[in-house]
């Protein structure tokens, strides 16, 4: 399948020169096409999202903040007193996680200064509108809980009273964290971009996923670093396995479905990067590497430090690559008319 | 449903009797790009660098933020039957869909639909967010990176309010472009195939009643093309991304469901053991 993208970066900026038309057009000859015409000149159909790095940035730390307000929630219904440390963790980094993904998300924006215009209306439809929403109820969520937290750690007298804070997250703490891990997938499948939307079944859940992992990851460093209960570490362990695994079999299974549509993601430089970094070091190696201890029976003794900061930098790593992944394949997808023009649904 | 929302705009006595389009017809077409220089003259676009691209006369190569009509030059040679030649020119513009894509996706509200019932960015709104850009399903509207947000043909906007036509159709010299009620342009475009069929030739509309506005809806710029969409760069079946929605929120509440269910049962299970 040959794809010519004259449109590459700074396209706009250097004029429409390409190069690669120019040479696609001399090596025809003739200056045009038989009636067995297929494409405009390869020209692109669709034109691709200007999303850049923060973009990535943001859907990885929506995903990591979500994960630690879930475990922080989860332990502390628990109620395993060794638990204590991933409850605080769990708390800081949500609401440092949302504060982060806010600022990566304004900066985006072609105008930041006008942000606030996406809070002027509510909109259903779209779920960029359905994200910011999220946003805004999570990161209300996760600094209540992070000021409580901060009263209990006696860093500041007195929080939020529960009045307040309460059904505020009675109401909106659930949905706006699941949302949090996994609304950004949505947002890649309701598009009409053929890698994305072909996905569609599959993106959402892998980000649910991914953002366990990696949220979890960094749980389970944070605990390593500044110390925690070894039980605590193995749970840790446990739940990461499973959502790792998860994610990997439904990578594994959209590769499979979807065919040559996703291309742009499986194969080539970027497939390569995502299986090495993402399956491989990502899942795999931290998978067998805590196999042993998540099967074992016993109850664990001694905190694997050095294994702990090891397996969860590669999974944070891994998660990293699999959304920069997704993202710029749809660049690559939006660039090749005749992915569009197939129209596989 | 959506038309209601967004007249708040203008008071619902000023509506139009009808909904305002084009109707570009490609066999008229003599590829000038009179229309191009006048939508950049009129809508003050910059200029977008002098480059060659060497594909036929198509110098502009695609609709961006800063070109809203692009002529399209498609050469068929034929090699054996050479006077079975065509030389065809088409000149694209945004399709003011009835249901859009770029409208849908819009979180400030910046897109709506105007009193003439076409599809306009409002500048001052807009904060550049680009979702709107993979969302269009015909690759029109784009973020203009020094103005920091989204630009697209308006179909004149500040013209029609004046009750004159755009500046492409005024400029178009063989009423290859024509401006007007959609309706009347309807049924002046359904005699033009029919004319054209009559004489033999290969002549259907694109963005009336065809596979096309499954989706999208009627179009409010439709065309009359001899010879299959994606020849012009359009899209056989665009789709429209809300279509999607379902699917995938379906498919992001059970991802996340099954990771909370994943960790409840580990967080508990240990915490009743401590």
């Amino acid at each position: 399948m040959q794809t010519s993208q004259p449109h590459g970066e700074g396209y706009a900026a250097a004029g429409n020169f390409s190069p690669d038309a120019v040479a696609a057009s001399m090596q025809r000859g003739d200056g045009g096409f038989g009636r067995e015409q297929q494409t405009y000149f390869d020209h692109p159909i669709l034109r691709k999202a200007h999303w850049r790095w923060e973009i990535v940035a943001y859907f990885f730390a929506g995903g990591v903040a979500a994960a630690g307000y879930a475990l922080a929630s989860l332990a502390r219904r628990g109620g395993d007193p060794a638990d204590a440390e991933l409850v605080r963790n769990g708390r800081y980094t949500a609401l440092a996680g949302s504060l982060i993904s806010s600022a990566l998300l304004v900066k985006d924006l072609g105008r930041p200064e006008r942000f606030l215009n996406m809070l002027r209306i509510a909109k259903l439809k779209s779920p960029m509108s359905v994200g910011v929403y999220t946003l805004v109820a999570f990161s209300t969520n996760a600094g209540f809980s992070a000021l409580e937290q901060a009263r209990i750690d006696g860093l500041i007298p007195l929080a939020l009273p529960g009045f307040i804070t309460k059904p505020v997250g009675a109401l909106t703490g659930v949905p706006s964290t699941a949302l949090m891990s996994s609304y950004t997938g949505v947002l890649l499948s309701a598009t009409a971009i053929p890698i994305w939307y072909t996905g569609r079944r599959h993106i959402p859940a892998i980000f649910a996923c991914s953002a366990a992992t990696t949220g979890v990851a960094l749980q389970s460093l944070l605990l390593a670093l500044f110390g925690g209960s070894p039980r605590t570490a193995k749970k840790l362990e446990t739940v990461e396995l499973v959502a790792s695994l998860a994610e990997a079999a439904l990578l594994l299974d959209w590769e499979r479905r979807a065919g040559d549509v996703a291309k742009p993601l499986f194969t080539g430089k970027r497939g390569s990067k995502l299986k090495t970094y993402t399956l491989g070091l990502g899942i795999a190696l931290p998978a067998l590497l805590n196999l042993g201890s998540v099967l074992s029976r016993k109850p664990p003794k001694k905190h694997h430090r050095v294994r702990t900061i090891l397996t969860s930098a590669l999974a944070l790593y891994g998660g990293y690559v699999l959304r920069e992944a997704v993202v710029y394949a749809g660049r690559d997808s939006a660039d090749d008319p005749r992915a569009y023009l197939r129209h596989p649904e | 449903m959506d038309r209601a929302q967004n007249n708040d705009t203008v008071g619902a006595e000023q509506l139009p009797a009808s909904k305002m389009g084009f109707f570009t017809d490609v066999t008229l077409c003599i590829g000038c790009k009179a229309c191009e220089v006048a939508c950049k003259q009129w809508n003050q676009l910059p200029s977008d660098g002098y480059a060659l691209t060497g594909n036929s006369y198509d110098n502009t190569s695609r609709l961006s933020a800063t070109t809203w009509r692009h002529v399209a030059f498609v050469e068929q040679m034929d090699r054996e039957v050479p006077a079975d030649s065509r030389w065809m020119m088409m000149s694209d513009v945004c399709k003011h869909c009835t249901n859009a894509g770029c409208m849908e996706a819009c979180p400030t509200g910046a897109i709506v639909r105007n009193e003439f019932d076409d599809v306009y960015v409002q500048p001052d709104v807009c904060n550049g967010c680009g979702y709107c850009v993979p969302s269009c399903p015909f690759g029109v509207v784009a973020v203009q990176p020094k103005a920091g947000v989204a630009q697209k043909c308006t179909l004149c906007y500040d013209r029609q309010k004046d009750g004159i036509e755009p500046a492409c159709s005024k400029s178009c010299p063989t009423d290859s472009i024509l401006f007007g009620p959609i309706d009347e342009l309807q049924v002046k475009a359904r005699a033009r195939v029919a004319t054209l069929q009559a004489a033999g030739k290969e002549a259907h509309l694109y963005g009336v009643d065809g596979e096309e506005t499954r989706d999208v809806g009627a179009l409010n710029a439709f065309f009359l093309i001899p010879d299959r969409p994606e020849v012009f760069n359009l899209p056989p079946k665009p789709v429209l991304p809300s279509r999607f929605q379902p699917a995938a929120y379906a498919s992001a509440l059970m991802g996340a469901a099954a990771m909370a269910l994943v960790g409840a049962g580990i967080f508990r299970r240990s915490g009743d053991r401590a």
